[in-house]
């Protein structure tokens, strides 16, 4: 194996290959605390890319309801069971990844789920944590909670499906670090399935080879952010370009949210795949719950955003999410309000911090009316 | 006397069950190809027990041995050669689908003939392997299973398939290319699974994860599961520049889809002396 450098684990690894970032790197933030689970983006990814034979029970994009939701089941339980408790000192992961602990004769550390695993795509769905027995009529903030958690493929810069192919069927895109399996090439050994430790690689038995998230290339290639991201009503996607810690620049969108203010942090770090999805956690989730899942920083994270309302910048930033179909490359405040740009600096779009306010009187003298609110 | 004409009868008759046994794979002579694994022509073929050992020299490896050895039977018309592989495996996986593993074997020949023999696993760079590849699903789909999702799930309910739209004619140039573009393998022609003439296929190798389809050898192949196992017939053409009474050599390679075996995790033989027995 090779010596590789992972920034969110603040450390060198192993991986099967040496390093090769591409010359960009496809990304994303999810805002986890808007996501309502409408699914829309998973039904907008299900009929673009997967409603073929054999496609049937594939989810690239899902969203599962935390603590419990999981498609497939358990799939990070039952990882983080393998891995047998890791910890971290400070921002510096002091624990074994799956490339690390992958045991005698395997690449990583995987497994493989089972077909009923897939069958429960949201079990637990809107389920609290914690139990309320005969108390707790009232008391807050949050002692029993829950979050969605929209997830597609994360583009890892280190991904475990990548070397977990015998036969180098999968290949990561030098161009924009999009990972994608060669459908030429694959023999539908599925031992990308069993490697990927969020279980984003599904095998289609009716073509006999394993398919995955695409992140919506062909719409990237033109500057358009993918079809899981311009349907999300809840408006909690924004995707493009992130670039290593020491390169991040303050008006690039991910930069600026990942490296520069820290507010949006991978899922499952520890695993070791660099995966290229930032979440900004759910502020109202257990920092300890969240610290699992996004790593060390999460507990700052959340202060962070907490504080964003007297935080103009960020909250400019924030503004920008889903307000336009286009990649935004770069972003700026203009007094009050967020301008968006694309890589060659055209104006994509210019949205307000705060909306106007209307307030509309409940009586209208002038038509002589009672106003009331209607559903 | 009657009592020692008895018994010679009786080993006479024993001795006409037991098969004949080979220290190497020898290919006999038969007027044609017997495409079935009970056909009679394999009686006349001697048998060559090929011991596997896990396939443990690149990850992902075989850590857990399954299968130990294979049965072999060969045959020639003097233009194709056919191998008769039983292996013992109670389990029959035909049915492919996530983590589902299919059961399957695999002959392999050095593509020239040549002392220097290549690596016995997958070849090396320089020296390429042939590969006929058998897989049990496959068979399933030559034996008549259908295309459909609810073959393989009878219970599966399906709401739509775009292809299927009223407004795209049946068997329409424009529903195939609808159907096309949800199968991205198949439009490749990368056909792992599907509709198909025959169980196997042609493959060259030039070391670990190399295999890729090679020039058509003519390949055909059936598999039959009985209770014990397998017995599966591939042939194909006789390698290139093999004469009467002149070896070349032969490997082995089986998955128990059972045992989750697929791709690398598989047993495997070293390399095997292959006679075409002269007339």
């Amino acid at each position: 194996m090779a010596r590789v450098y992972n920034w969110q684990l603040g450390r060198e690894m192993s991986y099967w290959y040496p390093e090769a970032r591409p010359q960009r790197q496809f990304a994303a933030v999810f805002d986890t605390n808007k996501c309502i689970a409408c699914q829309t983006c998973t039904l907008a990814c299900k009929t673009t890319w997967t409603s073929g034979k054999g496609q049937e029970y594939m989810l690239w994009n899902n969203v599962e309801t935390k603590p419990y939701g999981s498609y497939p089941l358990a799939y990070d339980l039952k990882l983080l069971d393998m891995l047998n408790g890791q910890q971290w000192n400070g921002g510096k992961y002091e624990g074994q990844t799956i490339f690390e602990s992958a045991p005698a004769g395997e690449r990583v550390l995987g497994w493989r789920p089972e077909q009923q695993d897939y069958a429960y795509p949201n079990v637990g769905e809107d389920d609290c944590a914690g139990q309320v027995d005969h108390g707790e009529f009232l008391s807050l903030p949050h002692m029993n909670w829950f979050f969605y958690l929209a997830r597609i493929c994360n583009h890892c810069t280190y991904p475990a499906c990548l070397a977990s192919c015998p036969r180098g069927s999968i290949y990561k895109r030098p161009e924009d670090g999009i990972v994608l399996v060669d459908q030429g090439r694959c023999r539908g050994y599925q031992e990308c399935v069993r490697g990927c430790p969020y279980k984003k690689v599904f095998f289609n038995p009716m073509t006999g080879t394993s398919e995955k998230c695409i992140a919506c290339f062909p719409k990237i290639e033109q500057g358009i952010q993918p079809q899981c991201f311009v349907n999300c009503i809840g408006k909690i996607r924004l995707a493009g370009w992130i670039s290593p810690p020491a390169k991040a620049r303050p008006e690039n969108p991910i930069d600026y949210l990942v490296h520069i203010r820290k507010v949006a942090l991978p899922l499952f770090p520890q695993f070791g795949l660099e995966p290229n999805v930032y979440y900004i956690p759910p502020i109202h989730a257990p920092v300890s719950f969240n610290q699992q899942l996004f790593g060390p920083g999460a507990g700052e994270a959340m202060k962070t955003y907490r504080n964003a309302m007297n935080d103009p910048d960020m909250a400019s930033l924030l503004c920008l999410f889903g307000s336009t179909e286009m990649v935004v490359s770069r972003f700026r405040r203009q007094g009050d309000q967020a301008v968006a740009t694309d890589e060659r600096g055209s104006e994509l779009v210019r949205v307000p911090l705060r909306e106007p306010i209307h307030v509309r009187p409940a009586a209208d003298l002038k038509n002589q009316l009672v106003r009331i609110n209607c559903p | 006397m009657r009592y020692t004409i008895c018994l010679l009868l009786l080993f006479t008759a024993a001795c006409s069950r037991a098969p004949k046994t080979a220290n190497e794979v020898v290919a006999v002579r038969s007027a044609a190809i017997p495409p079935e694994p009970g056909d009679s022509a394999w009686d006349d073929a001697p048998e060559y027990a090929a011991k596997l050992i896990p396939q443990d020299l690149v990850e992902p490896r075989l850590m857990t041995p399954s299968t130990p050895e294979v049965r072999v039977r060969s045959v020639t018309n003097g233009s194709e050669i056919a191998f008769r592989i039983e292996w013992d495996d109670a389990t029959q996986s035909d049915t492919p689908g996530p983590a589902r593993m299919t059961d399957a074997c695999a002959i392999q020949v050095p593509e020239k003939l040549e002392k220097d023999l290549p690596e016995p696993q997958m070849g090396q760079e320089g020296k390429r392997v042939q590969v006929t590849y058998w897989r049990a699903d496959w068979q399933a789909t030559v034996n008549g299973r259908g295309d459909t999702i609810r073959d393989i799930y009878p219970n599966a309910t399906v709401d739509h398939y775009p292809f299927e739209s009223k407004a795209l004619e049946k068997g329409s140039e424009a529903e195939k290319e609808m159907a096309r573009r949800y199968a991205p393998a198949r439009a490749l022609g990368n056909i792992r699974s599907g509709p198909r003439s025959q169980p196997v296929e042609d493959l060259v190798a030039n070391g670990p994860g190399t295999l890729s389809p090679g020039p058509s050898l003519g390949a055909k192949g059936k598999g039959v599961h009985e209770k014990q196992g397998w017995a599966v017939v591939i042939s194909r053409k006789l390698p290139e520049g093999l004469s009467p009474n002149q070896r070349t050599h032969m490997a082995f390679a089986v998955w128990q889809g059972a045992q989750q075996e697929s791709g690398a995790r598989k047993m495997r033989s070293g390399w095997v002396p292959l006679l075409w027995k002269g007339e």
